[in-house]
């Protein structure tokens, strides 16, 4: 094969692998900031996921085990940031902050067990898809459909837009916060579970390098839409296994160069978004609530 | 932001150190430690002996200027959490320089370094810094995103251009040339990028609280539309201190790679950008009270080597500890925020 050859065979299915994880957290934490919270502490959920995962799936010799244990670890770890930013009212970037280290402590200190343990992942079931890539895919639509099309994603939608106008018909606001942050942690805690189950069949330290901030400004470039979560994840994956191709066709390239694409694609392409966001001085799509957290 | 310790603060720094304490000794009750006695051993592993003193300095060094590098964007009311990449990629440009000039005397090379390492980290600041003004992007995460992106590079060189031909497999540079060397102080390994810390932050208080331009910082934090309708430019002022941060986490980057280091490698900061940033976060904004906190910080983290090797507990361990500061602090701060203010206004809201 021509070099140009193995950089584009499979791009996709390796872009959809790479994605797979992020795609997870960035549906969840889209949910989460459709209700009106901003949360950092999906790289700790992440983190914790990926653990505790890994760690169920090598007990039991159940990967589907695996993503359950990492769904609930993460969130557990989310009520954390609940209980700091809605009964306390901290700062919600830096209370993710603090779950982010909490969690980098405890998955390091739970990991150090993992290392070097060996496990059995999911059988492809075809063209290189894994179950965790089809439920991936799978949970797109379903959120979409859940957060537009029923009542209670319009309660949602309608307490991140205005907490005190859904008072008012009815809704109590801090129980749909806290369960946005719960199905939030919950989905952020299965993508790390799906990137040390599934994506690199391994547990190390601190693992999932940012793909838990990159969600964070991910869902901003998907302007809090799900539907729009699979191409937004598709251009960090995208820009992963574009990397690890060029790896594999040009040795010259140094890796650690290459690695940087991922998080100079994201960053570039959410400065664009807020470029064109401050310049049309709309809100593009942005839960009215969220909006302190942007303006300065 | 430079609230005086009335009984008020005093109260929740009360509360705050209870809850803190109660959540660690949780923590320590379910890995199966005494509590009490974990709590001794950090004390006595951070403090407890000249050696250890000294390693609790040392740790702290670089997180208070990484504490300093955050306070001073968040004059302005900027939330940076980049002091990790300026750090790294201070550490990059000042190795540069010494790489360029291994035999420049000490009289040139050690200013020259430490130029280029707080150059370098002031650099690393622009980029988000400019995003920030020309474009409203969030500094938080543009910062967090190009802390990957700085570690990435430094791993690069250490790995492929600058790795040390002679060594077999560890990646770093060349071994620093004697006049490349930071000095120790008291026969530790404690270094003077602590002693130059020490000056920025009393210089910085001083600018902050006794000059006209920290006031003009004191307005656009507090009030930027006031502030700029006085003709007042806070995106001067954003960019200008987002530099100045940056310039100081690039100074403990190549503080730790001259002094403790001595050769550029890749896993230099140790989380000392994090660290930092709850640092700032704790001193609540004022420059003097982060000294102490940073001893503080860097003691628990050194204590946490100490008690790897002395009482086989992971250092991990001091990690989760430091993360529940952080959470204890936040929750603290916030809740008695909550409560006096629906006591002026006797509103409940969410």
């Amino acid at each position: 094969m021509s070099s140009v050859e193995i950089v584009l065979s499979g791009l996709l299915i390796s872009a959809l692998r790479s994605a797979t994880p992020l795609l997870f957290a960035l549906l969840g934490e889209c949910l989460t900031q459709r209700a009106g919270r901003i949360n950092l502490g999906v790289e700790g959920q992440m983190l914790v996921g990926a653990a505790s995962g890994y760690g169920a799936t090598a007990f039991t010799g159940s990967p589907w085990l695996g993503l359950l244990a990492g769904a609930l670890a993460g969130a557990l770890l989310s009520l954390v940031y609940a209980l700091l930013t809605v009964p306390a009212a901290a700062n919600p970037f830096a209370s993710g902050l603090a779950v982010w280290m909490l969690a980098f402590g405890l998955s390091a200190y739970a990991g150090t067990g993992l290392v070097g343990l060996r496990i059995e992942g999911f059988e492809p079931l075809a063209w290189g898809l894994t179950p965790s890539i089809v439920l991936a895919l799978a949970l797109v639509p379903l959120i979409g459909l859940w957060l537009y099309r029923t009542r209670t994603g319009l309660r949602w939608r309608a307490v991140g837009e205005s907490p005190e106008t859904a008072r008012a018909a009815g809704i109590r606001p801090w129980a749909v916060i806290v369960s946005a942050i719960a199905v939030g942690g919950l989905l952020s805690g299965l993508g790390g579970a799906a990137l040390s189950v599934d994506y690199t069949r391994t547990w190390a330290e601190g693992m999932t390098a940012g793909r838990g901030l990159v969600a964070v400004g991910l869902v901003i470039v998907a302007r809090w839409n799900p539907w729009l979560a699979l191409p937004a994840a598709l251009l960090f994956g995208g820009a992963e296994a574009l990397s690890l191709r060029l790896q594999a066709a040009d040795s010259a390239i140094s890796a650690h160069l290459l690695h940087t694409l991922p998080y100079l694609t994201s960053l570039a392409v959410f400065a664009f978004t807020c470029l064109r966001l401050g310049a049309r001085r709309g809100d593009g799509g942005a839960p009215a609530g969220l909006k302190a957290v942007f303006e300065h | 932001m430079d609230d005086g310790l009335g009984s008020a603060a005093l109260r929740e720094i009360g509360l705050s150190a209870a809850a803190f304490i109660a959540l660690s000794a949780l923590f320590f009750g379910l890995i199966g430690r005494e509590p009490i006695a974990m709590l001794g051993a950090i004390a006595e592993a951070s403090v407890g002996s000249g050696y250890a003193l000294g390693e609790s300095v040392l740790r702290a060094t670089p997180i208070l200027l990484c504490a300093l590098a955050t306070l001073t964007p968040a004059r302005v009311g900027q939330m940076s959490v980049g002091a990790e990449g300026q750090l790294y990629f201070g550490a990059l440009t000042g190795t540069g320089v010494v790489l360029a000039f291994p035999q420049a005397p000490s009289v040139v090379l050690m200013p020259a370094l430490l130029a280029a390492g707080a150059a370098g980290g002031a650099l690393w600041a622009l980029l988000p810094a400019l995003l920030r003004v020309a474009a409203r992007v969030n500094e938080t995460i543009s910062t967090l995103l190009l802390n990957y992106v700085a570690a990435l590079l430094v791993t690069w060189l250490v790995y492929g251009p600058w790795k040390n031909p002679h060594s077999q497999g560890w990646p770093a540079t060349i071994d620093f040339p004697d006049a490349a060397r930071l000095p120790t102080l008291w026969d530790s390994r404690v270094h003077a990028g602590l002693l130059l810390a020490l000056a920025l932050a009393v210089l910085l208080h001083g600018l902050f609280t006794r000059t006209r331009w920290g006031l003009v910082l004191d307005i656009l934090r507090s009030n930027p539309r006031a502030g700029q309708q006085a003709g007042l430019s806070l995106a001067r002022q954003i960019v200008l201190t987002m530099l100045i941060g940056g310039a100081l986490a690039g100074l403990a980057g190549i503080a730790e790679t001259s002094a403790v280091q001595g050769r550029l490698q890749a896993d230099l900061s140790n989380g000392a950008g994090l660290s930092g940033f709850l640092v700032a976060w704790l001193a609540r904004g004022n420059v003097l009270r982060a000294i102490a906190l940073a001893l503080l910080v860097g003691a628990l983290l050194a204590a946490g080597d100490g008690l790897q090797m002395s009482a086989g507990v992971p250092s991990s361990a001091t990690l989760v500890v430091q993360g529940l500061l952080f959470v204890a602090v936040l929750g603290v701060g916030g809740w008695r925020a909550r409560a006096m203010a629906s006591r002026r206004t006797g509103a409940v809201d969410v």
